[in-house]
């Protein structure tokens, strides 16, 4: 927590190359213009040396080492995501003239087989104020956070980012060393409330001192997943459902919203979801939320499928646990179970949908992983492959 | 140093189902230095006197005053010549009979070519395409020579060839050379001359009175030895599927460049736009997109680009972002509109002359009423006080005008050539 807070302090003189823009220091592209920024990060006007890493870790202090550290390169320009032609450097494709997105409006991450996590503007919006940050080891253990900004504010996108890494880095902090059952979920959970913490805490400190009127704010959802134990923590309507690859979809999460309210008090959903501010959410992060609690759900899963984290730029076209399990279904099968793929396919989805709201899908496979109990202690996690949220594919 | 620069004014923003995208590129060019100096070969540059027997002795000792202003002012070392046009073209400096037919600029050869301008008469008739013709095989005899222009002057109309033999002799001096062309007195024809001119990429004009030739003469020739770069060509990239409208230059004139592309790629065409000096100039560039996006999606609509050779060396971005907000989607941009006035402008100024000449006065007023209308609208004064001397402009809002008897041709012809040049929009 003390981390995400120093990080986000640490936004002093590093400016954007192409608009001057004041960036944070963990920042690889401009928050305003989109533009790359030097990853080395270490370099500050004010005189300042602002890591962009943490510091490594020295000696056998395992207990605060990054149990997932994150990875940072810089990618060369994908082609065109509408044509596959090549992108000039002025932004645009050589072909069709698409506006090449920047990495805020969109990013694909794959940090070990079996997680993946897409983010995207959608159509309407403009700009993306989703954020997700996934963190994972291969072997088992993830942490998963997605944010959704709340449009009203003028800084939400820069919030929810800074919540969502934040969040991500406490996930991925220490170790339940040889605990199971009940034991496991006691600390994924206390884990969970500690990185919805860090991250309420990103978010006020990207709040501007003058913004009292409508200061930055989003929704929360992670996963602390040890396979084949997941602790999920919500505040806000973003959500997580189990879809197995036998027995019926599953929702984890109760919207803190209008309607979330009444479907549990019995209101249909369809129904329910249908009324005037039925989307209003009545929890969220921010500086102006009197609760930032997260509810947690404990799920022990007991076969192979997969765990799904959305905002609600994908769940507003396919509520029902049932719906959403057939089209991520649907998704994961015409990517060969590869998470990257169907994850970027259920994106295309909520897009052709209409695409109103930014879209953000997290996708990470349980239930079929070896050695994902016992004794997954530090060593065997260090130089495992992982990647933080904004690297792109 | 040579430097291109490039700006683009546009509404980005269209409606949803629009497709249609217009912008107005400025492209400025500083440091072109002088002709034949920066670029890689050589500056040619020939002077055309007509001396039909119209021109008369006065009218050629006044051409032959101007040809002299206007190899004093060519820099020694530039290949040069001088032909004179009757019904059929003579060389008539260097006249040594050489392969060359141009000789390089020095103090001697400079005084060998005013005596040879001294022995100039009046004898023949007009066919200016032979003119043009032995033009291009003159620069073309001196290999070295990558930029060559001419100053072509007549007092008359093309009497002696066709206008198809005029327009087949154009073509095959079309991108060999580019020619100025004046026209003195009142016995020329405009559309003529300016057929010739937008054809080989120079300008047109009315030299009143045959004593003001001198004065023009010179000013031509410094401003062609003040044009360091000798050709580029204005490259303009559409998205797959889209369509280029038109390519328009509407400042400091308007040309319409569109029949002039050449294919570089499947999604790029080059217009030539000559040799350029320190200048700018506006083109208006109209495409189609393949289709409409959904609102909040952006693209290209076009790149806009000057490249000299092979090298490209300024670009302008020209986008379109699709928005439901009406309030940004309706606003015209003021350049765009006020370029699109100044193109309506010069075709509402010729066809109202035609029609005037036709006899048809009821399209001439509409049409010259109109043009009143716009010259005023985009504050081009040089066309309204020329307006004023064809037309009695009642109400300039409006466009109500009344035909005046007993027009000065020379008036007339001054507001037809005047036509094209463009006003700058006010900033």
């Amino acid at each position: 927590m003390d981390d995400a807070v120093s990080a986000v302090d640490g936004v002093v003189g590093r400016e954007c190359g192409t608009c001057g823009t004041v960036a944070g220091p963990a920042d690889r592209f401009c928050e305003h213009c989109g533009a790359d920024l030097p990853t080395d990060g270490r370099a500050t006007s004010s005189g300042v040396a602002v890591p962009a890493d943490p510091a490594p870790p020295e000696g056998p202090d395992t207990a605060t080492a990054p149990m997932l550290a994150p990875a940072r390169r810089q990618p060369p320009r994908p082609p065109c995501r509408e044509c596959g032609g090549a992108v000039d450097s002025d932004g645009y494709c050589t072909q069709c003239g698409a506006k090449a997105p920047s990495e805020r409006d969109h990013f694909a991450v794959a940090p070990a087989p079996g997680v993946a996590a897409v983010s995207d503007r959608g159509l309407r919006h403009h700009r993306n104020e989703d954020a997700a940050a996934v963190l994972a080891d291969g072997a088992g253990r993830a942490a998963l956070v997605v944010c959704d900004g709340v449009s009203t504010s003028v800084s939400s996108d820069v919030a929810s980012l800074a919540a969502a890494r934040a969040a991500a880095d406490v996930l991925g902090t220490g170790s339940v060393g040889l605990a199971e059952g009940s034991a496991r979920i006691a600390a994924l959970g206390v884990r969970v409330t500690q990185a919805a913490a860090a991250a309420a805490a990103a978010v006020a400190a990207a709040t501007p001192d003058d913004d009292a009127e409508s200061p930055p704010s989003c929704t929360f959802v992670a996963a602390a997943v040890q396979d084949p134990v997941v602790v999920v923590g919500v505040v806000g309507d973003s959500r997580a459902y189990w879809l197995p690859d036998v027995g019926e979809p599953l929702l984890l999460t109760i919207d803190d919203s209008v309607a979330g309210q009444q479907i549990a008090a019995g209101r249909p959903r369809a129904e329910a979801e249908a009324g005037p501010q039925a989307h209003a959410i009545t929890r969220w992060l921010g500086v102006d939320s009197p609760d930032q609690t997260p509810r947690l759900t404990p799920l022990e899963v007991d076969g192979p499928g997969w765990l799904l984290l959305c905002s609600d730029g994908l769940w507003n076209y396919c509520s029902e646990p049932a719906a959403l399990g057939e089209v991520a279904a649907g998704a994961l099968g015409g990517a060969g179970g590869d998470p990257l793929t169907a994850a970027s396919a259920l994106v295309d989805w909520a897009n052709d949908q209409g695409g109103h709201d930014n879209i953000t899908v997290v996708l990470a496979r349980l239930g079929g992983a070896t050695g994902a109990t016992g004794t997954t202690g530090m060593a065997s996690v260090a130089g495992t492959a992982s990647a933080e949220g904004t690297d792109q594919r | 140093m040579t430097e291109f620069s490039a700006a683009v004014y546009q509404n980005e923003y269209l409606a949803g189902g629009s497709t249609d995208v217009h912008a107005i590129v400025t492209v400025e060019c500083r440091g072109a230095g002088q002709a034949g100096q920066t670029s890689a070969g050589d500056a040619g540059e020939i002077v055309i006197v007509d001396t039909s027997a119209s021109m008369g002795w006065p009218g050629v000792r006044a051409a032959q005053a101007a040809a002299a202003a206007a190899l004093d002012q060519v820099i020694d070392g530039t290949w040069f010549s001088l032909i004179a046009g009757t019904h059929q073209a003579r060389l008539v400096f260097p006249f040594d009979g050489g392969p060359m037919g141009m000789a390089q600029m020095s103090p001697q050869t400079r005084s060998l070519a005013r005596q040879a301008i001294g022995y100039l008469a009046p004898d023949g008739g007009t066919a200016m395409g032979t003119w043009l013709e032995l033009a291009a095989r003159v620069v073309q005899s001196v290999p070295s020579v990558t930029q060559a222009h001419a100053i072509l002057l007549t007092d008359g109309k093309n009497q002696h060839e066709t206008p198809a033999e005029l327009d087949q002799r154009m073509a095959r001096a079309a991108g060999h050379i580019q020619v100025d062309c004046r026209g003195v007195g009142s016995s020329w024809e405009v559309g003529e001359l300016r057929r010739i001119a937008q054809t080989l990429m120079g300008s047109v004009d009315l030299i009143p009175r045959p004593d003001q030739m001198a004065a023009e003469f010179a000013t031509l020739m410094r401003q062609a030895m003040s044009r360091g770069v000798a050709s580029a060509d204005l490259r303009v990239w559409v998205p797959q599927g889209a369509q280029v409208l038109f390519v328009r230059q509407v400042a400091p004139s308007v040309e319409d460049l569109s029949a002039r592309r050449r294919e570089v790629n499947a999604l790029t065409g080059a217009y030539p736009t000559g040799s350029w000096g320190d200048e700018s100039r506006d083109y208006h560039v109209a495409v189609r997109l393949p289709a409409s996006r959904a609102v909040g999606q952006e693209q290209l609509a076009a790149r806009v680009q000057l490249a000299v050779g092979d090298q490209v060396v300024t670009q302008g971005l020209v986008k379109a972002l699709w928005s439901d907000d009406s309030s940004l989607t309706a606003r015209i941009n003021p350049e765009v509109a006020h370029y699109t006035g100044q193109t309506e402008l010069a075709e509402a100024i010729q066809d109202g002359l035609a029609a005037r000449a036709a006899g048809d006065d009821r399209t001439a007023t509409a049409k010259l009423g109109r043009a009143a209308q716009l010259a005023a609208e985009t504050g081009n004064e040089e066309v309204t006080s020329k307006l004023r001397k064809v037309v009695d402009i009642e109400e300039p809002a409006t466009g109500k005008v009344r035909l005046r008897k007993n027009v000065d041709k020379l008036d007339e012809m001054a507001l037809d050539t005047t036509s094209t040049k463009t006003s700058r929009v006010r900033k």
